[in-house]
């Protein structure tokens, strides 16, 4: 295929962080002497203006990749000293939904009491511009430096609140953490570079290319992967998770459980197909993330059910899908990636706007606790309709896209892994869907027993002591925070139901596992089309594992709300749960040092695991 | 996890990341080895558009999209600095501050010189960034360290007076903004982002490796508020705020 003829095209991918960027600076240097309206606006154009971008981007992209050599160091025989960005059809989309998201949460904040002189906006457009460029770029060490901006950032973010000591605390967990695993991705950039010379992709992939798998390729990559996975939240590097999204602001949270944490994974991914996939062994990396994957889902569903805070309900059903998306990346297939893109983008919208309703709730109610809250939405109008329905969704209830996406993705992994990861999907969306259910119907409709005064000295976090985020409590919902939540799950809705959704996220999906044209494609040679698949998209089996996992959140959801009622048989075999309960649970405690140490353990299984595989 | 506990997990899984790292080291080029292919590149790419210092031609031109978003990560980094140290509900902030203790007289003429030196230092560090070691980044230091030599001779009050903090709280922002757009203009006038646009000059004059020099200058800018505006919102936090007693 011949590069991309129109170069307006390839001046789109620098704009689209560069702009937010300018945006940010403006805000920073006269955020004090502009009106609050004019912050509001000008952070929510320049978002739109972003996702205009992207877009743009995505049309040209969509028949293949669009290449951009910084400072016009176009590669000469194969070879330069430059940093390109490649963008190709689901990295751009990962940029759109990163925009759409942006754009979300800034509507959403126009009621935020305090920006701290505009630097609330200032540095949600530098998150927007790290975020974009992260997915854009097609340079190893470029996609380390957005990491660290995405970083830097959000560490801030988290810690807002700034009355709140618990919102240092998570921030400090959040920084060190992710900290650590960036130090560690550095040192396996170091290591390539050592011996190859090399830092993009494309070049490392060149320079790889006939090695033996050697024991130095599977430090580096377990190196280079342990920032990324840091960020994607898996077990074990998940644990500043739950702690970082309980406390930060209500729109930072929305885009760290609906993008940032599947950047993680789409970096993971990305550094697989380009550099790794023709020198280590598939079937060694395929078995290390359906392991992984499926320890994070079932971690993350336990977690999950367990809580009664509500965004940690929510922090925790993000780790358990993360699992799932990393059980459907990790096919290494076209067909699984597929699913996986399509599950990312479904979940962005569904858990972006159960994010958004927690936030209404906290700034209505107070607290975002479900059993202090019990039956105190009893007079809500349409949120005791859209949280259980969300929670549905959740759980893959069709036709919302993120069911489309568990139904391919499962038919992706029961090829790959066979019947138990099919089992791990269903059973683990229902728990997820399950636990928002029940919180929703606990707190409007007033289900269940009505709270006594939980005994002193329980172990789990109630979520009683959070900060309203708007100056005294709304009695209503504002416009700005309920449009968002419904474009929110409109956008999920649309993306199960409009035609030809399935074939794009194929085609984007085939690009994405093929690392071979995509090498080709940056140095500039001609690039051989991948041989085309067929897209899935809704089948039979499909709907009716989403309709089961569906009717399972329902019965889980009703299940703990009125255990009391339920027989006593049932009710013998749930007890030998509990102390495994209280065992995980107690890993989760909240101390920086043992979430240091579970990432050193990580790193170390992660080492062993694909050592035993590839060597 | 007790204290223990976490100690042992710890250092086993530390013991398996360090046998990793050493297989790995083994399978490295020797030390000393001509294998280079990337210096080799560079240092050619730098004589090409007459930049003498190659670790400049590096860090502007060859990959200067790095160091767009390095100094985006410090912008963000001051600014989120700045929004965790601002005032909360229950701080106030006192208008005078007090007076710091007695100094000693060498300390105070040491200051005294050293702060025009230091300032002098910096800005022919940042000057001649494209020329010799050093840049934009490290002369951004030192002229932000310099001012702060005032507050070492105990004159907190004279700091505040030569930093008005709006000042630099704007000259970082506009630093930061001048690099991005450049870039821009590089799209404009050689159709390539952060592309070099101005005329190379003459290979080791204080006028050549076009933008180089002036990306430096705008790095500069930037990094010397940050560092003012950083230690400023540190010390406010210290010296002026005060949490009000809880009733």
């Amino acid at each position: 295929m011949v590069p991309s003829a129109d170069p307006a095209a390839t001046h789109l991918a620098p704009l689209a962080f560069t702009v937010p960027i300018i945006v940010a600076c403006l805000l920073l240097a006269l955020g004090r002497r502009l009106p609050r309206w004019a912050v509001d606006g000008l952070a929510t154009t320049t978002a739109a203006a972003v996702a205009g971008i992207d877009v743009l981007l995505l049309m040209a992209a969509r028949d293949g990749r669009v290449v951009t050599w910084a400072g016009g160091w176009t590669p000469v025989d194969g070879t330069t000293v430059g940093i390109a960005l490649v963008a190709d059809p689901l990295g751009v989309g990962a940029a759109l939904i990163a925009a759409i998201l942006m754009l979300c949460a800034l509507v959403f904040s126009w009621r935020y009491f305090d920006s701290a002189e505009a630097h609330l906006h200032a540095l949600m457009l530098l998150f927007l511009a790290g975020m974009t460029g992260f997915v854009l770029t097609g340079d190893l060490f470029n996609m380390f430096v957005f990491f660290e901006l995405m970083g830097a950032v959000a560490y801030a973010l988290t810690g807002f609140k700034i009355e709140d000591p618990t919102s240092v605390h998570g921030a400090l967990s959040f920084g060190v953490v992710n900290s650590l695993g960036a130090y560690l991705t550095l040192c396996g950039i170091g290591i390539l570079y050592a011996r190859t010379g090399e830092l993009g992709l494309a070049q490392l992939a060149v320079a790889l290319r006939g090695n033996p798998p050697e024991a130095l390729l599977v430090t580096a990559f377990v190196l280079v992967l342990t920032g990324w996975l840091v960020k994607a939240a898996m077990v074990p590097f998940h644990f500043w998770t739950a702690d970082a999204e309980a406390v930060a602001p209500t729109p930072v949270c929305l885009l760290f459980s609906g993008i940032m944490v599947a950047l993680g994974v789409y970096g993971t991914f990305r550094v697989y197909h380009v550099v790794f996939a023709p020198v280590l062994p598939a079937p060694g990396v395929q078995c290390l993330f359906l392991v992984f994957g499926a320890v994070t889902a079932v971690v993350g569903a336990v977690m999950c059910f367990a809580q009664r805070h509500l965004k940690r309900l929510l922090a925790y059903s993000t780790i358990a899908h993360v699992g799932l998306f990393l059980l459907a990346f990790g096919t290494l297939d076209a067909a699984g990636t597929e699913g996986g893109a399509l599950y990312v983008a479904g979940h962005a919208g569904i858990k972006s706007a159960l994010f958004l309703m927690s936030g209404v709730i906290l700034n209505r109610y107070g607290s975002v606790d479900e059993i202090d809250l019990h039956g105190r939405g009893r007079h809500a109008v349409l949120l005791p309709w859209l949280m259980p329905l969300a929670g549905l969704a959740l759980a893959g209830l069709p036709p919302f896209g993120l069911g489309m996406g568990k139904a391919v993705a499962e038919e992706a992994v029961a090829t790959a892994g066979g019947w138990w990861a099919v089992a791990v999907f269903v059973l683990v969306s229902a728990a997820t869907g399950g636990a928002v259910i029940r919180a929703a119907l606990r707190i409007y409709r007033g289900t269940g027993r009505a709270p006594e005064a939980s005994p002193p000295g329980t172990e789990e976090t109630s979520g009683t002591d959070e900060e309203a985020e708007v100056s005294g409590l709304l009695q209503r919902v504002p416009l700005t925070m309920l449009v968002p939540i419904v474009v929110l799950l409109l956008g999920a809705l649309a993306l199960g139901v409009v035609p030809g959704v399935s074939e794009a996220f194929h085609a984007a999906a085939s690009r994405f596992t093929d690392g071979a044209g995509y090498v080709a494609r940056t140095l500039g040679a001609p690039a051989p089309l991948p041989a085309p698949t067929a897209p899935s998209g809704w089948t039979l089996s499909g709907v009716a594992l989403s309709l089961l996992s569906s009717a399972m959140a329902l019965a889980f959801a009703l299940a703990a709300l009125h255990h009391d009622r339920l027989p006593a048989t049932l009710r013998a075999a749930a007890r030998p749960v509990a102390p495994v309960l209280r065992g995980v649970r107690a890993l989760h405690s909240g101390h920086v040092g043992d979430y240091v140490a579970w990432l050193f353990v990580g790193v170390a299984v992660l080492g062993a695991f694909l050592a035993a595989g590839a060597l | 996890m007790s204290r223990p506990a976490r100690l042992v997990l710890f250092l086993v899984a530390a013991a398996g990341v360090a046998a990793l790292l050493v297989v790995a080291f083994l399978d490295l080029p020797p030390f000393g080895s001509p294998f280079h292919p990337y210096r080799d590149r560079a240092v050619a790419a730098a004589v090409a558009h007459a930049t003498a210092n190659v670790v400049g031609s590096v860090t502007f031109d060859q990959r200067g999209l790095d160091t767009l978003v390095e100094e985006t990560i410090l912008l963000g980094s001051v600014a989120g600095a700045a929004a965790l140290l601002r005032p909360s509900k229950e701080e106030r902030e006192n208008t005078t501050v007090p007076e710091g203790g007695r100094v000693l007289e060498a300390t105070k003429l040491t200051g005294y010189l050293l702060l025009p030196v230091t300032l002098l230092v910096g800005i022919d560090v940042v000057v001649h960034g494209h020329l010799t070691p050093g840049g934009g980044f490290q002369g951004g230091v030192l002229l932000g360290t310099a001012v702060h030599l005032l507050y070492l001779t105990g004159h907190y009050r004279a700091l505040d007076r030569v930093r008005p903090l709006p000042v630099f709280d704007s000259g970082e922002a506009l630093g930061a903004a001048a690099f991005a757009a450049l870039g821009i203009a590089g799209i404009i006038a050689a159709g390539a982002f952060l592309g070099n646009i101005l005329p190379f000059g003459t290979f080791g004059e204080l006028l050549s490796a076009g933008t180089v020099p002036v990306f430096n200058i705008a790095v500069g800018v930037e990094v010397a508020s940050g560092v003012i505006v950083l230690l400023a919102k540190f010390l406010e936090q210290a010296l002026r705020v005060q949490r009000e007693a809880v009733s």
